[in-house]
């Protein structure tokens, strides 16, 4: 037989892989060390894509990793330290068997640690790779900062995880960045908005800890060991481009830094940069980018001006954290925690934060509201009326933030009373128990049914006349101006409503038939969502309609 | 020479001296005669007064304090004397040891201690040679004149070569190497300046230069964002409808589990009338004991044995017509063939609308590979032997939305929430706590005294 034969499993995807073992043995660490060891540096298992090749002919289940992850983890330091760390734990023990204090203590000073630094220069070579990934640890450290300090982990941890949360949350209180809340039953979601990322975190309530049994604990502090050394190095950065001291002293009440970094926030503001049109942009986008700096600028100030006062049964932090993000002075019980600065019977409260049914003491020139309004105000970046959430009222429902609605999707009335607010036109503010007219709801409804009936309508005409080989009676005329009854507002928005829909009309007709085809497929599909989303309007209504007629039938029955 | 003449005078009153003079002089005193001393004179009182008796007692006082510790009159009767009450029965008692520590109480000293105390109240003589130095004024003026220079800068040779040597690592290092201890220092990671000031050859060649980081790790194993927003169902105040459409999802989520045991039920299931009954085991056993039907066998045989005889040799008639048969055959393929190719030409219609077909069909599931594959970029992999288990969705049932914050009890626990995402995400494989395996069987043996009784 000439020439060499080939064997199965040398070459190709059977040799870049290795096994968990094979790998760990190469690395003459424990498991737990090697676990530690992956997770630090950021190396995942793989799945490959044929296992039964890489597994050299059987299937049964394995954890596989990319043997060049593996040769690259050989050249790490850090191994040596955790193999000194096992060869001290051996000799301490020993010295605590014979009784050996001196050698104990002698030992215990001299214990080995190691630093992460290096690694996380390694994992994020840039500041903006590292804001990118801050997600988690966010999230990973206000979990840890809410734990209980007893011994499951080290204390340590647990301080130090608390520091860097309230220094993030000084940051972004200073440099007012908050955009979204949402109140889940989960936790409280936030999302800001930092050097251009969108950095979404979850914070846990403070009561209700059920240890689940199921969690690796120590899993869980490797990661959070990585994450505080990253979290600490970006906080750092972060007060740098505010040009603010690090670390900040004497954080635990956000309340009295708040008065001297003020300063320092309002100087930015007055900079505002001089508008340079970059090539090739037209008129419009920058217009258009004006606009959203005003408006960003404009939601900054939310809450300025105002002050408010937290009544004991609040969520504290969660509040006071996002009042002072948008410019408000806050204030609570000095009996529950330090940083109160002013009391209940201070004259100067706008508005009081209290969550129960009812309470005695009433002063008259400041509101009492139940803690939704504050954020409901952010999500929908105005101040919301605060008739809606009076003390004992039935509260609107709270929606999502992080929902964006497409086309034909439902939309409940709530947010299109929203949207409408926002956009400014005056309508007769109604709550939900009233029996009176609820005219304005049916309104809203059926404009929106309107419109896309009447798209609908028209295009159905159009093909009509299309497949008859008809010529259409639309001409392209230069356009007349309308007069209108008044000149408000929604007038404009009409208008370029109107705009669109022609243009719109315009680009079908010139379509191909295999485009026209496909165009078809397309709206029908939306189509079906938007009938969906009206089907569901109705049954809102006839529920809404069953229960006020309930109400009317029960005040019939009191008189 | 007073003096003397005193003194030998008192030695000679003493008694048992012996004088060199005879004792004929010294009976002078004994015997009558005796010289009249005035004894209201202070030079007489040196001389003629007899303290012996004083002195005795003096001496006896002296020799107690020296020996024994004290005069033995003052000591108690217990230290003196014991009742000897003849020999005693050891039986044990139990001690009561109070507050004692250890087996031998170290606050009680031990008799030899006791024994071996000197107890004399007569103090040891000091030894001044420890206190006297030869030279100290020497050594004192010395080492004044050192610290005078030392306060000017001027050390010994000997102490500037142990200032020279670096500086022993302290113990405050240690403790601030920990890397979470709460006031942990941090500085700017990424400005800074650039370490990297070294030639790279020199580097690489002592073995200092850092190995790079292969570029796939840089990649994030799954597409899906770290943190993912609950549904707006879950808010704590939430919308009707969607948080019917959140129950929903939960809802089918319980049904499909429903389903998967109905499944394994149906799967085990056995017809209630496929058991055996009695009649059905006793026809069993006794099948083929019964003689019946024995005529029908023989038949069968003689067809087969026919049937088998059959096969001979073949004869050259019959393999000059299977030739035949088989060109014939052959012709009538080809001309069937060649008819075939003629009238594709008008079936071209039907065969091009197969082909569409066809490639539609590849076309499609070409899509849906490709559709399947972005999918599974967002599944979570399989990692290990377990597969990834989804948690359940975190939803309140309408009867426990609360009104309002204050009464809102929090669903669901963010620890787990972030431990099942490291997972979906790939970044950890699912692991189950390791059971307890016992290498050997424990065995259970009886006492003795327990194997004696039953």
């Amino acid at each position: 037989m000439g020439g060499l034969q080939k064997k199965k499993y040398e070459r190709g995807s059977a040799t870049n892989y290795i096994t968990r073992n094979k790998a760990r043995k190469k690395l003459q660490l424990s498991l737990a060390d090697f676990r530690r060891l992956c997770i630090l540096k950021g190396i995942y298992p793989h799945e490959p894509k044929h296992k039964k090749k890489v597994n050299k002919g059987s299937t049964a289940p394995r954890t596989f990793y990319l043997l060049k992850d593996i040769r690259f983890l050989l050249h790490e330091p850090i191994v040596r330290k955790f193999r000194e760390y096992k060869v001290f734990v051996r000799k301490l023990r020993k010295a605590y068997g014979k009784a050996e204090w001196t050698a104990v203590e002698r030992l215990r000073d001299n214990k080995p640690g190691y630093k992460l630094d290096h690694i996380i220069k390694e994992r994020y070579p840039t500041f903006i790779d590292a804001l990118r990934d801050i997600d988690d640890a966010l999230s990973m450290c206000f979990l840890f900062s809410t734990f209980a300090r007893t011994g499951k982990c080290h204390v340590q941890t647990i301080t130090l995880c608390r520091r860097l949360t309230v220094e993030w949350m000084n940051y972004v209180v200073t440099s007012r960045s908050l955009r979204k809340v949402f109140i889940s039953i989960k936790g409280i979601y936030y999302q800001a908005e930092v050097l251009g990322q969108l950095i979404t975190w979850l914070v846990p309530y403070q009561f209700a800890h059920d240890h689940p049994t199921d969690v690796d604990y120590r899993v869980m502090a490797t990661f959070t060991e990585m994450y505080t050394t990253l979290f600490g190095f970006i906080n750092f950065r972060l007060y740098q481009t505010l040009n603010l001291v690090y670390p900040p002293k004497k954080l635990s009440a956000l309340s009295a830094s708040l008065a001297r970094v003020v300063a320092t926030a309002e100087e930015e503001e007055e900079n505002q940069l001089d508008q340079f049109p970059a090539d090739g942009e037209d008129l419009e986008n920058m217009e258009a980018r004006e606009k959203e700096q005003k408006e960003q600028e404009a939601q900054n100030r939310l809450f300025e001006g105002l002050k408010f006062f937290l009544n004991r049964e609040v969520p504290r932090e969660s509040l006071a954290f996002i009042l002072r993000c948008f410019g408000a002075e806050v204030s609570w019980d000095k009996s529950l925690c330090i940083g109160g600065t002013y009391n209940v019977t201070d004259e100067t409260i706008t508005h009081q934060i209290v969550d129960r049914p009812d309470i005695d003491k009433q002063y008259i020139n400041r509101y009492y509201i139940q803690p939704q309004w504050v954020f409901d105000s952010v999500n929908a970046k105005m101040r919301l009326p605060v008739e809606d959430y009076f003390l004992g009222v039935t509260l609107p429902p709270h929606l999502s933030p992080f929902v964006e609605e497409k086309d034909g999707d439902y939309v409940p009335p709530e947010k299109l009373k929203l949207m409408a607010l926002q956009r400014g036109e005056k309508h007769v503010q109604e709550e939900e128990e009233d029996d009176d007219d609820d005219d304005d709801d049916e309104e809203y409804n059926d404009e929106v049914d309107d419109e896309d009936l009447t798209e609908e309508k028209n295009l159905k005409k159009m093909e009509d006349q299309r497949s008859q080989g008809k010529t259409l009676a639309v001409k392209v005329t230069p356009g007349k101006v309308k007069p209108w009854e008044t000149g408000s507002v929604g007038n404009k928005v009409r208008l370029e409503k109107e705009e669109k829909a022609e243009e719109k009309r315009l680009a079908i007709m010139m379509m191909k038939k295999k485009e026209k085809y496909l165009y078809d497929k397309i709206m029908f599909g939306k189509k079906r969502t938007t009938r969906e989303a009206n089907k569901l309007a109705a049954k809102r209504k006839a529920h809404e309609d069953t229960s006020k007629a309930e109400k009317k039938q029960k005040k019939a029955k009191k008189q | 020479m007073a003096a003397v003449k005193r003194l030998k005078r008192v030695a000679a009153a003493q008694p048992g001296f012996m004088s060199f003079k005879s004792s004929a002089g010294s009976d002078d005193l004994n015997s009558g005669q005796r010289k009249r001393v005035n004894k209201n004179k202070k030079k007489n009182w040196n001389k003629h007064s007899d303290i012996q008796d004083v002195e005795e007692f003096l001496d006896d006082v002296r020799l107690q304090e020296r020996a024994t510790g004290g005069l033995i009159s003052e000591k108690p009767d217990d230290s003196l004397f014991f009742v000897d009450i003849g020999e005693q029965r050891k039986y044990v008692q139990p001690e009561v040891q109070e507050g004692k520590k250890g087996k031998k109480s170290k606050s009680r000293p031990l008799r030899i201690d006791l024994i071996l105390q000197h107890d004399s109240l007569v103090p040891p003589p000091k030894d001044i040679l420890a206190h006297q130095q030869p030279n100290a004024k020497k050594l004192r003026r010395i080492a004044e004149n050192a610290e005078k220079l030392a306060a000017m800068g001027v050390l010994p040779r000997r102490q500037k070569r142990l200032l020279n040597r670096r500086p022993a690592v302290t113990a405050s290092k240690s403790k601030t190497a920990a890397n979470n201890f709460p006031d942990r220092p941090y500085y700017d990671l990424w400005g800074g300046d650039a370490k990297e000031t070294a030639d790279p050859y020199y580097l690489e060649q002592t073995g200092k230069k850092r190995v790079k980081r292969p570029e796939k790790l840089n990649s994030k194993p799954s597409v899906l964002p770290a943190v993912e927003v609950i549904a707006p169902g879950g808010s704590y105040n939430p919308d009707f409808f969607s948080h019917q459409a959140l129950l929903l999802e939960a809802h089918e989520v319980e049904v499909k589990r429903e389903r998967a045991e109905l499944r394994i039920e149906r799967q085990l299931a056995v017809n209630r009338e496929d058991t055996a009954t009695e009649e059905t085991v006793f026809q069993e056993l006794v099948e083929g004991l019964v003689e019946e039907e024995e005529d029908e066998d023989e038949e069968e045989e003689d067809v087969s044995i026919r049937g088998g005889l059959q096969q001979e040799k073949k004869t050259e008639k019959e393999r000059r017509r299977e030739r035949a048969d088989k060109i014939k055959s052959q012709q009538k393929q080809a001309a069937r063939v060649f008819t075939d190719k003629k009238q594709q030409l008008f079936q071209l219609r039907s065969i091009q609308a197969t082909l569409k077909r066809g490639e539609q069909q590849t076309r499609e599931r070409v899509a849906q590979r490709k559709a399947n594959q972005e999918a599974e970029k967002s599944m979570p992999r399989r990692l290990g032997r377990l597969r990834f288990q989804a948690q359940d969705l975190e939803v309140q049932l309408s009867d426990e939305i609360p009104g309002s914050l204050r009464t809102l009890k929090p669903e669901g626990s963010v620890l787990k929430d972030r431990f099942k995402s490291m997972q979906k995400r790939n970044m950890i494989e699912p692991r189950e706590r390791a059971k307890f395996k016992r290498r050997h069987k424990v065995k259970y043996v009886e006492k003795r005294a327990f194997r004696e009784i039953t």
